[in-house]
């Protein structure tokens, strides 16, 4: 039985494919289209999810929609009825895709697909919380989704066993941690849905004392909290629910100041502010986590929801409440809710018997030898084949000793948006200029922003203070752990400024060739760890097929591009037709 | 016959244009009416009513937790969109 799971028209579009309750198949549609968070109906993943079985629609018994389109259409109404006559401009700029997309979904797919069988309509944040529960190694978790919104749901705590789901409370639009992030973000000078991330890293650059830092006290002023972890923002902070901006004239004056310009100075004062937003986040969600923990009694918990992508604060949660194990998917924001529908259709409603737990993250397309072979022959790519896999890997490692910059490509390539030793950038975090190396050849980041680490699994806890034993979660980089202080010298690009380090774990059998990579560098180094930072330009997602990963490595200062077997030097072949970094944006 | 096939073309593509330019006057026309009579109506009726559609203020209740029960329902529910 096969069973296509869809997401859409918000953000981070995606497809994932089930075959018999296993996930085969699973890609977020920027991948594709090449357009970060990608919104517009996914119809290549379909495709690649498709082929990858090599079937056709007429295969597929059941698809699956992440959310109620008209619930969602009620609760845009009800924005627009309440704050009437302020949402004018909103209304009419919104209106004409939920009149021709978003409310005609069943045309959409029948007509895109040709596809004549069952479409399931499931509840957004009971497709957050499918798609990490039904996948995970629980038989019975306790389960916290905490997003930007889904239909009117932005909170919601339940409890999942066996084949069945029940979120049990809810928090309601618009108030909503997601929403409140994704305000200060824009605040901040940085882009909402896609820069969340950055302001996390920013915040150990302020005040992260509560007592100390200012704004935490002038930040509690627009959200109550309450004991159990519930709370209400106050809407004349914020305008989200009515324009297309999201903080408020009041907010600002609040902050002290107006709105950062993407091209402003970052002063102390945002660092403090981007302290306190991740104080406050850290507050409600240690309540919610408790109060959950109370109610349900029950050691393993389950996160999702794009507030799941919070890894600063993952890596705190074993260590501040009382459970004991956490699971969190590879991609827990709304990219993840096609594997939570498809999930969610087999097992609760059709009851079928849970038979996979998700061991790795790579679901998405590969591209075989002779495919990548056509390829460099037919753009007259300058090459070296390497033998065998000792040979790459000798050879690759001693590139990173080396401290060149190396491309990774290889195997099939990983669902979620990290980078996790597929289509990944590699080199070495021994070397202090490392970061700005890097920064100044591929990644122009922001300064402030680290570069994350790859360990193996049965190494980690030498260099890193986890838990033990060591989440499965950690495998997809979604938690932040601290770096024990005397390697810290040691591997300075990968310390962040607090001393800790976003790491990510690899198991050998997960992706043997990688996990054996990082070994054979530490045969070098004497320390066997990696950078390993997205393979991507900046602004663009993370690259999908060797076109992608070679006019990346043309277009920047990547020095090899190891690819499949392939061994490329970015001097040997002329780089003016592939450059790349005039697209270089946000 | 290239260049009479060409004008044909570049005739219906100009025509799809002035179409679409049309059908985005009269939709904004429209939702104009449709948001001021049916929006600012509703709207207004139910300020008179004092029904709140979206809480915004906060109160001194204890929790702000709201009953939601979302669990397995009868196969034919998830046809529904709503």
């Amino acid at each position: 039985m096969y069973i296509l799971g869809v997401g859409c028209y918000y953000h981070d579009s995606s497809a994932a494919l089930l075959k018999d309750g296993i996930i085969v198949a699973a890609v977020q549609e920027e991948r594709f289209t090449r357009k970060k968070h990608d919104t517009s109906f996914p119809i290549n993943s379909i495709n690649y999810c498709l082929k990858s079985q090599k079937i056709t629609i007429n295969n597929i018994d059941y698809i699956g929609f992440y959310e109620k389109p008209f619930l969602k259409f009620e609760r845009v109404l009800s924005q627009h009825l309440h704050i009437f006559p302020l949402s004018f401009k909103t209304f009419l700029s919104s209106m004409p895709s939920w009149i021709n997309e978003k409310l005609r979904i069943i045309r959409k797919i029948r007509k895109e697909l040709k596809y004549k069988k069952d479409i399931f309509f499931v509840e957004h944040h009971l497709g957050h919380a499918a798609g990490s529960f039904f996948i995970s190694p629980f038989k019975k978790a306790a389960i916290l989704t905490i997003d930007g919104v889904g239909e009117w749901t932005t909170t919601a705590y339940g409890i999942g066993e066996n084949n069945n789901i029940n979120l049990i409370k809810e928090i309601k639009f618009p108030s909503s941690i997601g929403l409140l992030y994704s305000t200060i973000t824009a605040y901040l000078g940085f882009s909402v849905n896609n820069s969340e991330y950055k302001v996390m890293g920013l915040s150990p650059y302020g005040d992260m004392n509560k007592d100390t830092n200012p704004y935490y006290k002038k930040l509690k002023k627009v959200i109550d909290i309450k004991e159990d972890g519930s709370f209400r923002m106050d809407m004349n902070y914020f305008i989200y629910h009515y324009a297309d901006r999201m903080p408020s004239k009041i907010l600002c004056k609040l902050l002290n100041g107006p709105i950062r310009r993407p091209d402003e100075e970052i002063t102390k004062r945002h660092k403090d502010i981007a302290a306190a937003l991740q104080l406050i986040t850290e507050e409600i969600i240690t309540k919610i986590l408790n109060y959950l923990y109370k109610v349900t009694k029950c050691n393993n918990l389950i996160l999702a929801g794009g507030v799941a992508l919070n890894s600063v604060y993952n890596g705190r949660i074993l260590r501040n409440t009382k459970f004991k194990r956490i699971w969190i998917q590879p991609d827990p924001g709304d990219g993840g809710t096609s594997i939570g529908v498809a999930s969610y259709i087999y097992h609760s409603i059709l009851g079928k018997k849970r038979n996979f737990v998700l061991k790795d993250a790579y679901l998405g397309p590969e591209y075989p030898s002779k495919e990548i072979k056509d390829f460099l022959y037919k753009n007259k790519i300058k090459y070296t084949i390497l033998k065998n896999d000792k040979e790459l890997l000798k050879k690759t490692a001693k590139l990173i000793y080396e401290n060149n910059v190396v491309g990774w490509f290889q195997g099939r390539m990983e669902w979620g948006p990290r980078a996790l030793g597929s289509r990944s950038i590699l080199s070495n975090p021994c070397n202090p200029k490392m970061k700005e190396i890097l920064n100044l050849k591929v990644k122009h980041r922001e300064k402030f922003r680290p570069f994350a680490p790859v360990v193996c699994e049965d190494d980690a806890l030498r260099y890193f203070d986890c838990d033990t034993p060591i989440p499965e979660s950690t495998d997809f980089m979604l938690m932040v752990y601290p770096i024990k202080k005397k390697w810290h010298n040691k591997i300075p690009a990968v310390t962040h400024v607090d001393g800790s380090g976003r790491l990510q774990t690899i198991r050998k059998y997960q992706n043997q060739l990688y996990y054996n990579l990082i070994k054979e560098f530490g045969k070098l180094s004497g320390i066997p760890i990696l950078i390993n930072t997205s393979f991507n330009i900046r602004g663009e997602p993370i690259v999908c097929n060797p076109h992608d990963a070679y006019k990346c490595m043309m277009g920047t200062g990547i020095d090899y591009l190891v690819i499949d077997k392939f061994l490329i030097k970015r001097d040997d072949n002329p780089n003016h037709m592939w450059d790349s970094e005039k697209y270089a944006k946000d | 016959m290239k260049k009479l096939k060409q004008f044909f073309n570049e005739f219906k593509e100009g025509m799809k244009d002035f179409g679409s330019g049309i059908s985005m006057i009269v939709n904004s026309i429209l939702l104009i009416i449709v948001y001021l009579i049916g929006v600012g109506i509703t709207s207004l009726i139910a300020k008179i009513f004092n029904k709140r559609f979206l809480q915004t203020k906060f109160s001194r209740k204890e929790t702000y937790w709201e009953d939601l029960n979302l669990k397995k329902k009868n196969k034919e529910d998830y046809y529904k969109q709503f």
